[in-house]
């Protein structure tokens, strides 16, 4: 029915104006800005001013070296306990179910602000909460935001407290999407609870861990409050330094919006990239 | 009330034609079933007519005016839907009442029609209550109640009575008669159920593969039926058919011997030629066997299953290979045989080309 | 029939050994802002542990506004927030609804390019983002720059797809044999239908506004115009700042966000979980 088409469009037009207006665009947008340079007035194009350049910045290996090892340490570990969380708390077991499931999903609407500055205030070295408590038990200081290994950790600790939870709701949802029936089965062949895990549950849930590594790894790919907030941005001397916010330090506190451009790319790419090696290596086995 | 006509309907996604050039009319007042199995193209036709399809070809018009570009609303028509489609956050007076409501009917006239309908249907104490929580039979009700306040020239029934249970189908289909001698409006229904088909229709239209098969009244169908296929979809249990060959041509037509029994043969008065040794189907119908010695020839086929239903029996038997299915009355004080024989009289055979083209 | 009830219990003791201390270790940062937000600022730097609060939470409030305007910062965190969410549903939802229910010429495009771009980091756009709106419309510390840039999320759009194109499709047809026009089968119709997927996608689309910071951070850093995570952002870092005055204020935005998940916690729930789970 052509009069019902145009109703479609009428539909999906508003919508569709901001969408290519304010996403679809500026990723195009800012392909073309990375081939300029934007320290000359008007802009020029340069393949080098950009692209040359990030490949022989110390500062962009660093800041890469930094996101990659956040990344490699801290998405296994933050998946892994998500998932216990999420077993712990589908065990028909479990009692005062609604508090435990309080206490690991608040953190994921805390904004990152104000969980930054609890963080900071925690971890501070002289009277944080966390240093007196280590030193409560007999143990020395650690000077979480001087100590580039320490900060890091920090920085660590802090994006796992925040989204662990959020993971583990993602996967909670796989787990009850398993029908009882399995395990009923399983239990009747004599398959123990552990095994029933590993060969039950674990390779069910594996579409679902492998959507949790996609997400944590593009918003790992561009990590920025927490750096940029709890160690003071980046620091101990750009210790803590993640790609995000060198891009965030060349495009609006050096206001070289095309070398930004270029580190905007590299982020997407890398996440794009990693996230498909992953996606592979998921669906390899079937 | 209005006629309604189709020519040469074609409907086609992209490269892919699921209704081959229709062509049919059907009458002022006519209930007409479109019967087919799944995928012959019979709700695509009927969502045509309501204008919730569009026509790649061809001309539908209802009440003498070419319909191809009206909006469903503005063709006189009302629908019910398989999944009756009520409206599930609504009332059941407000399902009644929301499409003339919408279309700024006045609140008065509004008001009377649903009256009517509730009072036509009986179901005055169900309307404040929503669908979910009426029965299947009483949401049926309601979609027909919904049609029925449109004042419609043309009703249309897209399989109504499918989610019902066996009991209440046939309760429903005696008021669905009911109801359209009542109103006396078109209706046309569509149904995969050639019992429904038989039990309603003033006119059959037989569907398969997006081509009309047949068009008539059902009597006519069943006695008449144009080819092999609607030989098989109406009547129940189905006609049974086995393998034929044509062994002598003779001035007025053919011999015919059955291939798994040479000496079974019926001697067929035809008008179309046709050439010794070619193959050929013969259909007869369960309930049209004779008692042996009754018919033209005798039959012997081995017993597997016999259903007795009371008033008849079914014996489901093998003939070299091909199953029969032969009615018998009274069976029960037969005894169970491994043999049956009965009687083919050649008056109730028919005969089939290899294409399935009825031969007469 | 006794060692099988043994042994769960056995279980069932282990579960919450080692459930109870991960749950405390995870409340335990917010149970300290709580407790940070209600002690004077030489409280929290002295060298005993304290775990307990006590009562200076109004005073910390007071030197935070006297910080920040922090006031004036959550009533446009809120409104901004509130126009957000209805404006994104709208869109989203009108959006959703012409991609489940209709065929049209560039329908399977516009999936494919919402389905292709969904995944890419918002860094990727922020610089063009904030070229054209600062420098190109001259809309740097509008109300316009918070709302209208972020409405491109179009995780909604999906989500309501996916709901619309799940409803009978008989429902729609019917409605427009009784001559219902189109816009009023989807008002009248599919979004009374659709409300608890609604519910699910505001809270989501709410909760992304509040808790907003780098776009806010970029677009509108004025003082009189930042958002409140902004606004307490900028404290983080400063010297001379009242730390019991930075509590409050992460408790001022915690705390309302904290509220909605206890009480709709099923709808955020949903919210989260429907991307994985198709």
């Amino acid at each position: 029915m052509l009069s019902r088409n145009r109703a479609a469009y009428a539909f999906l037009a508003p919508y569709l104006l901001i969408f290519v207006t304010f996403w679809l665009w500026p990723i195009i947008n800012s392909l073309l800005i990375s081939f300029q340079n934007t320290r000359v007035n008007p802009w020029r194009f340069s393949l080098s001013a950009n692209w040359g350049r990030l490949f022989g910045d110390p500062a962009f290996y660093n800041a890469l070296y930094n996101t990659l090892i956040i990344l490699v340490i801290q998405v296994p570990v933050m998946i892994a306990l998500a998932t216990v969380m999420a077993v712990l708390l589908n065990s028909p077991l479990l009692k005062a179910r609604p508090l435990y499931r309080f206490a690991f999903f608040a953190p994921v609407v805390v904004g990152e602000v104000a969980y930054a500055a609890v963080f900071r205030l925690m971890f501070s070295a002289d009277f944080g909460i966390i240093n007196k408590l280590i030193t409560s038990v007999g143990l020395s200081p650690v000077s979480w935001f001087d100590n580039a290994n320490a900060a890091m950790a920090l920085v660590i600790i802090a994006i796992t407290w925040r989204w662990a939870g959020y993971n583990a709701i993602i996967l909670l949802a796989g787990l009850q999407s398993i029908p009882d029936d399995v395990y009923e089965a399983a239990t009747l062949d004599r398959v123990s609870k552990f095994q029933q895990f590993v060969h039950i549950t674990l390779p069910l849930l594996k579409p679902i861990i492998s959507f949790c590594v996609v997400l944590s790894v593009i918003g790992t790919m561009q990590l920025f409050t927490e750096p940029f907030l709890i160690t003071n941005r980046g620091g101990p001397g750009g210790g803590t330094e993640t790609l995000g916010l060198l891009l965030y330090r060349q495009g609006f506190t050096s206001l070289n919006f095309g070398y930004a451009s270029a580190i905007a790319y590299t982020i997407a790419g890398l996440a794009v990239a990693i996230s498909l090696l992953n996606l592979m290596l998921g669906g390899e086995k079937k | 009330m209005a006629k309604i006509k189709l020519e040469n309907v074609v409907k086609s996604f992209g490269a892919y034609q699921v209704v081959h050039g229709a062509n049919l009319e059907i009458e002022d007042g006519e209930f007409t079933v479109f019967v087919g199995p799944s995928g012959c193209g019979k709700s695509t036709l009927l969502r045509m007519i309501a204008g919730l399809e569009d026509i790649s070809a061809g001309t539908i018009s209802i009440g003498g005016k070419v319909v191809n570009d009206t909006e469903p609303s503005d063709r006189g028509i009302a629908m019910v839907f398989q999944s009756y489609a009520l409206y599930p956050h609504m009332t059941v007076r407000r399902n009644l009442s929301f499409g003339l409501e919408m279309n700024g009917n006045s609140k008065a006239d509004t008001a009377r029609r649903v009256a009517l309908a509730a009072n036509i249907l009986q179901i005055n104490e169900l309307m404040d209550r929503r669908p979910a929580q009426l029965s299947g039979g009483q949401r049926q009700r309601v979609a027909i109640g919904r049609a029925i306040v449109r004042e419609p020239q043309v009703f249309l029934f897209d399989e109504p009575l499918s989610n019902l249970d066996a009991e209440l189908r046939v309760q429903m289909r005696v008021e669905i008669s009911k109801l359209h001698k009542q109103l006396g409006t078109t209706m046309i229904y569509v149904t995969h159920d050639q019992t429904e088909a038989m039990t309603l229709a003033d006119k059959i239209v037989v569907l398969r593969a997006g081509h009309i098969e047949q068009v008539g009244a059902p009597l006519d169908l069943y006695d008449d039926p144009a080819n092999q296929f609607v030989a098989g979809f109406v009547g129940s249990p189905k006609m049974n058919f086995l393998k034929a060959d044509v062994v002598e041509k003779t001035p007025d037509g053919a011999v015919v011997a059955l291939s798994s029994d040479r000496k079974v043969r019926f001697a067929f008065p035809l008008s179309t030629e046709i050439s010794e040794g070619a193959s050929v189907t013969l259909g007869i119908r369960p309930e049209h066997f004779a008692p042996p010695g009754e018919g033209d020839a005798d039959l012997t086929v081995a017993v597997e299953v016999a259903e007795h239903l009371g008033n008849t029996s079914y014996v489901h038997a093998s003939l070299a290979g091909e199953t029969v299915v032969i009615e018998q009355p009274e069976s029960r004080h037969r005894g169970d045989r491994r043999h049956l024989t009965v009687g083919v009289p050649v008056g109730r055979l028919f005969l089939f080309d290899q294409t399935g083209n009825r031969l007469r | 029939m006794k060692s099988k009830s043994r042994s769960l219990l056995v279980q069932k003791i282990a579960l919450h050994l080692v459930l109870t201390p991960l749950a405390i270790v995870w409340l335990f940062p917010l149970w300290m802002m709580f407790v940070f937000s209600t002690m004077p600022d030489h409280g929290i730097f002295s060298p005993e542990i304290v775990l307990w609060p006590s009562g200076e939470f109004a005073a910390n409030f007071r030197n935070l506004q006297a910080d920040t305007n922090f006031i004036r910062a959550m009533f446009i965190s809120i409104t901004v927030a509130i126009i957000y969410t209805a404006l994104s549903v709208m869109l989203t939802s009108m959006a959703g609804w012409a991609l489940a229910r209709y065929r049209f010429a560039g329908r399977t495009m516009v999936v494919a390019i919402i389905l292709g771009t969904i995944t890419l980091p918002f860094a990727v756009v922020v610089i063009p983002q904030f070229i054209m709106v600062a420098r190109e419309f001259k809309l740097a510390n509008t109300w316009i720059a918070l709302i209208v840039p972020p409405l491109f999320n179009s995780l909604g759009v999906l989500f309501m797809r996916q709901a619309f194109s799940m409803m009978p499709g008989e429902l729609f047809d019917a409605a427009r044999v009784e001559g219902v026009r189109e816009w009023r089968i989807f008002l009248h119709i599919a979004l009374p239908l659709a409300r608890p997927t609604m519910a699910a996608l505001a809270i989501i689309l709410f909760l992304s506004s509040w808790n907003n910071y780098l776009w806010p951070l970029l677009i509108n850093s004025r003082p009189n115009m930042m958002t409140a995570p902004v606004a307490l952002g900028t404290l983080i870092g400063l010297t001379r700042v009242s730390w019991g005055g930075i509590m409050v204020g992460a408790v001022l935005l915690t705390a309302p966000v904290l509220v909605v998940f206890v009480f709709l916690q099923r709808h955020f729930i949903a919210g989260i979980s429907a991307g994985a789970v198709k």
